[in-house]
Order: structure tokens, then sequence, then C-alpha cells
């Protein structure tokens, strides 16, 4: 390397620094949604956030290059000189690859070990589906069932714990280990909670499970995430609740009782509906 | 014309003609004729489905008898009936613009009406796109109603994906990768022209679709949505078919032409990087269209003979489409990509001054992405409920791609180090290629991990992300070959002033047209809604004016073609580049036959900074002089 | 040559594009009401009147048949689905439903919720054919639902009854309900009975066109 090659260099890699750190700095201040009202929220967040910081130095890296480049070694006005005949450098390769691999190892162990923590499918002893009252708790035993039902073009939710009643909005107790079953009575929507930080298929004909666990009371938007047909856009429902354990004790009675009068179907992990016939 | 043989052959051919002239008007007019028939077969035959298997005979029908009326079925005819027919349709048999109008097997003609069918649908698909950010200018209201919004959205990504697929392999693959292997036609002539003329009837059926009320599953189509949509659906399931078709077909033409006519002296190790891209671009085609052809004739069924392939009540699986149509489409994005990527990694050497820095890491690259891309695709299905242990092996495998990927930067890195940088148009572009696809591919990198992902799948960040890559990347890498090769393929410059105002205008457009998509979709707006949270009514309206601004630059960029092509004066050197690369040291206006004799090439390309210029073939092997 | 062409191609295809968008159901304002509805009376709140009827065949219907739709034979509310109604208002909606039953896919439909009082009325034909009427809080039995009519965004979800077959030719059950909006908006409404018959889970066809199963609400 020559003296003119380490001063392209070193100017360089004093920008890359300077300017990285100051772009690390300003993306740590950024708070990343989804936000911290579950366990799984503030994982996705925390995980956004490390993305994020450690893209930037990528980011400046490569604009910085491409920017000096174009002014350091533009062509002399009216000259049409050649550059050096260099047609590789097997080090600098390598280092290159490696240096990627690495990021790129890094980062998936990091969102499999994120993975393994919220999704705690592993875990899980007994089967869903079963009747009768269920106790919340936060162990791993104790599990709040809720089912997801998405039809065109609304979410309602079942709580096959007490009795399968059914409600138009999405209330669940806070501190509390949830098991979402997802399902759909007809075509492909997905169920996505944004500060629950929760997205599931709700594919017909299948049972889709996914886990939350409440950690703060709130409100939370609730959407439909896969294009169900015209109305695909409306379907979403703004008043979903985290509650204290004792409102939501309350609150899923009165909804026990407002449905007495009428006879829901049972309660079954999937629907079949069938296909072509108007209505059922 | 036919000729009449000795008789020395035992059988005495015959001379016959064909009823009618073989050409783009008998080809409209049989295709049309051939609808109408299709329609009526498809009714008869067909259970009470809606009229589907009317529409898809009729599409089937129409696209087979406007490809026998263009002139595809005079030769195998010819052969069948032992007509004597020359093998190729004479070149003067048309002239001038009329000669762009019809079938032509030479591949530099096929490479000019692939740019102009291209840019056609490029348009079509622009303007849906327009109609569709309108709608968004309100969080509530609609300006259009949502059942016509979404055939829109449909529409516009549709169309974009047939340009995408066969925007650089087929106007520039075609017309110069036999240039630079050095030879005078591709390997399959016919197929090559098949590839093209399969494109007009699917963007003919397409554009039908709203005659037929439309069809609201965008372009992924998935199941069981798409079989509750009308006669509209149809055409996608045509029209994407043909295009699947399209991609085999140039994919087979492409690789035997790699593979077996490189001229003496043309190793692997001296391909140009475009040749690379391009032909591993056709790996993928020729590999991954035939499972979405296999895929859109299972839909067919469902929507006409009552199966249920996709309809789980009665046992089928919608999972059973997203695979098949993953398995199909992340191959079919890096057929979007590596092309651009050649195109890129081509130009930056010629206007650096400066060998290409790395050749064999970049083909190990693009060889890598290819290689990969059969591994990744559950990453589209993260959310949708497959098996949790499968997802880590996905996010490994997803992430890992992001290695190949990032050597392209490392060899435009190493080729702009220290070398002589002339900031030409298309140099602009490549540079603004960089920027893009460096979003583009960090965005990814979020998609790619799952806990990230559950907030990001669906949302505006994955829209923004794929938009980064494939308008970005290679649109960007599409206009900047456009620029470069224009006076190889016309004879004229485009005028550089006009092309750097369009540069700046479509540059800094779509940047700021597309960067705030990141912010929306992660503050919780959906894909294709025209009803979002009123807090992001000012977010959405600001991208609008910018897209509109973008499509302006784009309409700016097509008067600067067609002023080039129209009114600038020819060229007077055949190579106004100084680029070192054999396409260049041919004349222009190209001859019939590029090479008078099959040259061998000397030594491998990218020959700057060695003081005097090598010869890159033989001498002697230059063209005859040019036809009239 | 080829220029002008193709900008004649363009614009053709521009202007068919722009006519395929354009078909917006036209809006039908509400009417004041001529005397408040019972449930509230005397609340000084202003109220408007909605009424539309919903069909088996928009082509053969009682009031506002439509028999050169593009769709004779689909199911749809008549005479149009595009509601204006004022902001900080009651609305009336007076459906008159001609449309043989179908049955709900999910029962909870069968409850009317999100109503002024909980309850709705209706004249209807009873098993016999004879005419009844009276307040209801809910289907008796969620398979005679003809179509609901539902305002997700509002919680307003009310079914509707399907005709009995042994009602009288041209007759129809009528079903009144009255619900409160606030602020200015536009909401959407549908049917959650998949009606569309003949479509994969019956939500195709009509449910998926603007015009007949489904519209917007106005608020102004």
């Amino acid at each position: 390397m020559n003296a003119s090659e380490r001063t392209h260099t070193l100017r360089l890699a004093i920008a890359w620094a300077v300017l990285s750190v100051v772009g690390v700095v300003i993306a740590m201040q950024v708070n990343m949604p989804p936000g911290d009202q579950t366990q799984q929220a503030s994982d996705e967040s925390s995980l956004l956030r490390l993305m994020l910081i450690l893209g930037t130095p990528v980011f400046v890296g490569v604009v910085l290059f491409v920017l000096y480049s174009s002014y350091a070694f533009r062509q002399a006005p009216g000259k049409l000189e050649d550059g050096p005949p260099r047609r590789g450098n097997l080090r600098m390769q390598w280092a290159w690859v490696i240096a990627t691999a690495v990021i790129v190892f890094a980062l998936a162990g990091i969102g499999i070990n994120g993975l393994a923590n919220s999704s705690a499918a592993t875990t899980f002893a007994s089967s869903g589906g079963s009747l009768g009252s269920q106790t919340v708790g936060t162990s791993s035993s104790d599990r709040l069932q809720v089912q997801v039902i998405a039809q065109q073009w609304y979410f309602t939710y079942r709580y096959p714990g007490y009795g399968g009643a059914e409600s138009t909005h999405l209330v669940l107790p806070v501190n509390a280990n949830v098991e979402l079953h997802v399902t759909s009575t007809d075509v492909i929507h997905s169920f996505w909670a944004y500060q629950l930080g929760v997205k599931a298929d709700a594919n017909p004909g299948v049972d889709n499970i996914t886990y939350v666990t409440t950690s703060k009371t709130g409100s939370f938007t609730v959407r439909c995430a896969e294009l169900c047909g015209i109305w695909h856009g409306n379907m979403f429902d703004t008043q979903g609740q985290v509650v204290s354990q004792g409102d939501f004790a309350t609150w899923v009675a009165a909804l026990q009782s407002s449905q007495s009068d009428i006879t829901l179907p049972p309660y079954a992990p999937e629907y079949f509906p069938s296909p072509r016939v108007k209505g059922s | 014309m036919s000729e009449m043989t000795s008789g020395a052959t035992l059988l005495q051919p015959s001379e016959r003609r064909m009823v009618l002239p073989t050409n783009i008007l008998t080809g409209i007019l049989l295709g049309v004729v051939g609808y109408w028939a299709g329609v009526q077969i498809g009714n008869g035959f067909g259970f009470n489905d809606s009229g589907n298997t009317g529409v898809l005979a009729g599409y089937a029908l129409g696209s087979i008898m406007f490809l026998v009326g263009i002139g595809f079925a005079t030769y195998p005819l010819a052969r069948l009936f032992g007509w004597v027919t020359p093998s190729q349709p004479a070149y003067d048999e048309h002239q001038g613009v009329w000669r762009y109008l019809n079938l032509s097997y030479d591949h530099k003609v096929i490479g000019i009406q692939y740019l102009i069918a291209m840019l056609m649908a490029m348009l079509f698909g622009g303007i849906g796109a327009m109609f569709v950010r309108t709608n968004l200018l309100s969080p509530d209201t609609p300006i259009f109603p949502p059942d016509k919004y979404l055939t829109l959205v449909s529409m516009h990504s549709v169309l974009m994906v047939f340009v995408a697929s066969a925007a650089i392999v087929g106007p520039f693959g075609n017309f110069f990768v036999p240039l630079m292997i050095g030879t005078n036609r591709m390997a399959f002539p016919r197929l090559e022209a098949l590839s093209l003329w399969l494109v007009p009837p699917a963007l003919v059926i397409m554009l039908l679709s709203p005659v037929f009320g439309g069809f609201q599953t965008g372009w992924t189509g998935y199941t069981p949505l798409s079989e509750q949509a009308g006669q509209g659906f149809d055409s996608y399931i045509v029209g994407f078919t043909l295009i699947a078709i399209a991609l085999v077909v140039s994919g087979v033409n492409m690789l035997t032409t790699v593979i077996s006519m490189r001229a003496p002296g043309m190793t692997w190790t001296r391909l140009p990087i475009f040749v690379w891209g391009v032909f591993s671009a056709s790996i993928l085609g020729t590999f991954a269209a035939p499972v979405l052809a296999a895929a859109l004739s299972m839909q067919a069924l469902d929507r006409t003979m009552n199966t249920t392939f996709f309809v789980s009540s009665n046992g089928g699986s919608p999972y059973l489409w997203e695979n098949l149509f993953w398995i199909f489409g992340h191959p079919e994005v890096y057929i979007f990509i590596l092309p651009a990527f050649g195109i890129v990694m081509e130009l930056i050497p010629h206007f650096a001054r400066k060998p290409l820095w790395g050749y064999r890491i970049a083909v190990v690259g693009l060889l890598g992405v290819t290689l990969l891309s059969w591994f990744v695709w559950q990453h589209h299905l993260f959310v949708s409920g497959i098996a949790p242990a499968l997802r880590p092996f996905y996010m490994l495998s997803t992430e890992m791609i992001s290695i190949p990927t990032g050597i392209v930067f490392l060899v435009a890195f190493g080729t702009l180090w220290r070398s002589r940088i002339s900031m030409t148009v298309p140099m602009l572009f490549c540079l603004g290629f960089l920027y893009n696809f460096l979003i583009g591919g960090i965005s990814g990198v979020f998609l790619s991990d799952v806990p990230s992902d559950i907030t990001l799948h669906g949302s505006y960040f994955s829209m923004a992300h794929f938009h980064f890559t494939i308008v970005g990347g290679e649109i960007f890498a599409i206009v900047a070959a456009i620029y470069y090769w224009f006076p190889k393929m016309t004879g004229r410059m485009l005028n550089a002033t006009a092309g750097k105002i369009h540069f700046w205008w479509m540059f800094i457009s779509f940047n700021l047209a597309f960067t705030p998509l990141f912010a929306a979709g992660i503050l919780d707006m959906p894909r294709r809604v025209s009803t979002y949270a009123p807090s992001l009514q000012g977010l959405n309206d600001w991208v609008t004016i910018w897209a509109y601004v973008l499509f302006s630059s784009m309409l700016f960029f097509a008067g600067i073609v067609i002023w080039g092509w129209f009114f600038n004066s020819k060229l007077a050197v055949a190579d106004p580049w100084h680029a070192r690369s054999i396409e260049w040291q041919l004349p222009t206006p190209l001859p019939r036959r590029n090479f008078a004799r099959i040259p061998t090439f000397t030594r491998p390309p990218y020959d700057y900074g060695e003081g005097v210029p090598r010869p890159l073939i033989e001498p002697g092997a230059e063209s005859a002089p040019a036809l009239a | 040559m080829l220029v002008v062409v193709v900008a004649i191609l363009l614009a053709l295809v521009a202007v068919f594009l722009g006519r395929f968008v354009e078909t917006f159901p036209y809006t039908m304002t509400s009417q004041v009401a001529s005397q408040p509805r019972v449930a509230i009376a005397g609340s000084g709140e202003k109220e408007t009147v909605i009424h539309v009827e919903v069909v088996g065949a928009v082509g053969a219907a009682i009031e506002n048949p439509r028999p050169n739709d593009a769709h004779p034979t689909w199911v749809g509310y008549l005479p149009t689905t595009t509601f204006q109604v004022p902001a900080n208002s009651v609305v009336t909606m007076v459906i008159d439903q001609e449309d043989t039953p179908s049955g709900l896919r999910n029962p909870l439909w069968s409850k009317a919720q999100g109503i002024i009082g909980g309850t709705f009325h209706m004249s209807y034909y009873d098993a016999q054919g004879n005419p009844q009427q009276g307040d209801f809080t809910k289907l008796d039995d969620p398979a005679n639902a003809a179509h609901t009519f539902a305002i997700p965004d509002l919680g307003v979800f009310v079914p509707l009854e399907g005709l009995s077959a042994a009602a009288p030719a041209n007759s129809f059950n009528q079903i009144t309900f009255s619900f409160r909006v606030g602020k200015a908006g536009t909401y959407h409404w549908q049917c959650f009975v998949p009606c569309g018959s003949g479509t994969i889970y019956g939500n195709g066809g009509p449910m998926q066109t603007l015009g007949y199963m489904g519209g917007f609400l106005v608020v102004q």
C-alpha cells in the first residue's frame, strides 16, 4: 500500500468511526415499537433497536465510501486515464466474507435465542381445547386460553375456559401467560395485535398457536395483516384491552351471562364450514 | 421463398404457402377468433362454475392462435407436411419499423422488441401505482371503491412482476450475450422469439382483467381468497402461466447458449460479469417457473372442476399454495436482482476505467445467491403457523444469503478504489443502485429475524423493503443499462444533461417517497389497505406527493428516450464510452451477421490500466460491412 | 407514427381504468325522522332515518329493482349502499328484508349488539304465514337469518330474519333499530352471512363487490 493509498484509507477510517459513533448514539435514543405491553413486544423492540444500532455503521460505511470515491477518485477533467490494473486481493476478500459472516451468524443467534424465549412451544405440556374454568397465573402450566376466530371481515374471540363465551373485543388480564389459538372460518387472515407484539396467520382448518405474556395494562389495536378481501383494510379493532386480573374476571363473567340466551356451537380448535353452500 | 431441389432426393417436395401471411395483424385476428372459440368450448364443457372455464379456455386458445398467427407454426407445420421452407424467415422479409412489429429470429431485433414491450408494461404498471397512491390520500374515505382499489393494487403488482422478471434478460441478455461470447445467434432462436412473443398476450390478458371484474388477491394470489374471486382472476392464472413459460423458454435458451456456444478463447473465467448475472438468473428461471405453472394449473382446476386442492374443508390446504408459490416466488426475486448485479458490476469497471476487482469472488457470490435462494422461501411464512422448529433454520438461511449479496458491494468498492471515475449518467445510476440496494438489503435483515418479523411481516415495512430492492435496485440498473447501451442498439446517444437531471429527479423522489414507508410499517400499517390509522395521514400524503414526482421523472425519461430515438443525430463513433468490451469494438449499427468469422478471444475482460490496450480478439474477425 | 399510436393506446387504457374505478354507488342521505322512535323520545337528539331493502336478487326487488344491473341474480341492499348521516345524532335504520333464510356461520351475530335499547323492532311472517310483530334482542334460531347489518367500527351488529316460506308473495319482514353516531368519519358496514352463493365459503360475488352486501356510512 503506497502513501496516497494509506492517506485515503486513514481518512475513510476516521470519518467512518466518527460518523458511526454519532449514528449509533442517535440510534440508541430511538424507542423502537411495539413497546413493552407484553414480554414478546419488549423482546421485539429490543431486537429492532439492536438491528438499527448494528445497521448504522454498515449504512454509514457504504454511503461514506461511495461519496468519498466519487470525489477523491474522479477522472481529471478532459482526460481519459486508466486506474491501476488491480484484479483482487485474496486477504481482503476473505476478511470481508468472514466479517459479514460473523455479523450474520451473531444476529441469527440472537434471533433464535429470542425466539426460544418467547415461543415456549416446546415446554408446554398439556394440550389445548379443554373446557372448564381455568385459573389465571404466570407459571408455565397455567395459561389463559383464548381462541381468535377470523372471519371475513372481523375478529371474534372465544374463551374456552369460560364456557366458550365469544366476544367482539379482546380483553386480557395483566401478568398472565396467554395461549392464543388463531383460526379462520373462511380465508387466510392474520391476527396482528400491535402493542402486544403478536402476529399469527389465521388459516382455515388450522389451529395456529402463539403465546403472549402480558406485563402492563393498556389498550391495543388489532389489525388484519393478510389480504382477505375488500374490507381487509377495515378489519381492525382499536378497543383491545389489557386489564387487571380482577377487572378481567368481572368482565368475563358479564360476557358469559350476556350470552346465556344464545347458543354458541361447542368450542373446537378448527371450524370447517361447508365451502360452497350459502350461509352454513 | 422455397426452392425446388433436383431429382437426387427420394421424395419430391411440394411448394406450399400458408393461407394467410403470418404477421402481427394475423396474430391479433387469430387471437380474437381463438378467444371466442375458446369461450364457446369452455362454457360448453365446463361445470356450473361461474363461467371460469370459458374465460380460461378462451385466453389459452387465444394466446395459442396469436402465436400461430405471428408465425410460430410455420416451421413445425412445414416439417410435418414436408413443405420446403427456410429454417428462419429471411432477414429482409420485413423492412423498417414493420420488422420490429413482427416475428424475427435475429437476437438483436428481439432485444429491441423486448425493450419496448417491457417499457409498455412498466408504464401500465406505473399508472396503476399512481391510482393506488391516490386512494391512500385519505385514511378512511376511499376515492375508489375497495374492490376496484384492490384490483388496481393487484394489477400494478402483477404487471411490475412481469417487467421485473424479464426486463434485463429479455432486452439486454438477448441483445448482448451473443455479442459478448462471440457468436452470431443464440442456441434456439425460435425459443428466444417465443419468450418474447408470450409477453404481449400476457400483457393484454392482464389488462383485460378489469373487464371481467378484476381480482382482489394481490400478486401472491393466496387461496382460498383467490377462489372467491370472479372471472377477473382467470387473467392472473393465464397471464402468469404465460410468463412462467417465457421464463423457462428464455432460461433454457440462455443456458444452452452460454454453455455451448462460447467462441474459442472465451473460457468461463473470461466471461463478462454481465453474462454471469444473466446466466445465474436463467438457472433460477428454468427451474423455479415450472413450479408456478403447476400451482396455477391446480388453482385453475379448483376454479373449474370443483377440485379442492386448496380448500381445507374438503381435505386440501391453503398451505399448499403458500408453499408452492413461494418456492417459485423466492427464486423469482433473485431472478429480478441477479441480472441487475450483473449490470452494475459490468458498468462500474468501464466507467471507473479499472478492471473488475475480485472477478472470481463476484462469480462465487452470484452462484452462491443462486444456490441459497432455494433454501429460504419459508421466511415468507414465518407467522403462518409453520412448525416452530423450522423457523430457526430458515432464519439462518435467509440471513446467510446476505453474505454473497454483500460480495457485490465488496467487488464494487474494490473496483472504485483508486480508480478514475467518469460521472456519466449510467455511472450515476449504478451508484444510486448501491445506495438503494444497501437500504433494501439492511431492511431485509430486519425482516429475516423472526421476532422482529412478527411486527414487520405483512406491513408497509416489507413493502418498502422490496420496493427499495426492486425499484431502487433493478429499475435503476435497467435505466443505467438503457443509457449505456442505447448508442449500441440504436446508434444515437441519449442527452447527457437531461440524463443527469433525470437521475437526480428520480433518485431524490424515490428515496423521499419510499423511506417513510418503513416508518409506516413499523407504526402499524398493514399492506394492501385503503384504510389506516388517521395519525399516519401526514406520512401517507407526503409519500403520495413524492410518488407523483417519481412517476413524472419516469415520464421525463420516456421523453428522453423517444427524443433520443427520433431526433438525436447518429453517432460518429461506434464506441462513445471508450469501453473495452467486445460489443463496443463492433460497428454501429450492428450488421445482420455479428462476426464475419467467429473470433478467438485472447484475454480476460476489463483490460484497463495495462498501458497499450491489447486486442480482445484475434485480428481478422471483424464483421462484414453493414447490410442495408 | 409509432409514438402517436402508443400515446392513443395509453390514453385509451387510462380512460378505461378511470371508468372502471369510478363506479361508486351513489350516496343516499338520511331523511329527518317524521316522528322519533319510542326508545329515544324526549332526549332531544337529532334523529334521521335510512330506509333500504335487502333482496335475494337485485333484478327482481319489490321497491327498487335494478333489472339492468351487471349481476341481476346477486343478493344486495337496494337502492344503494353508501349512506350519509349527520354527526352526533341518532340514526334509525328501517330495513325491508325480502330474502329467504341462509343461516349464520357465527351464531354470535344472532344477538343484536350496539343498538339503542338493545332491541330491534321487527314485523314479520311466522311459520304459518301470519303477520306478527314485536321487539326482539336476538333471533330465535340462527339458521333463520337471511342477512345481517353490521357496522363493526361502531359495534353495531343486527341480524335480519329471513322471510318465511309460508309468507304471501311480494311481502317482506321489516326490521327497525337505532344507533348513535359520534364524530365525523367514514365507516364501512357489511353483511356477516356468507350469502354469495356458489363462491368458496360464500364470501365471493356480492360479498366482495361494493354496492351489494357492503358499503359506507359517511358521517358528516
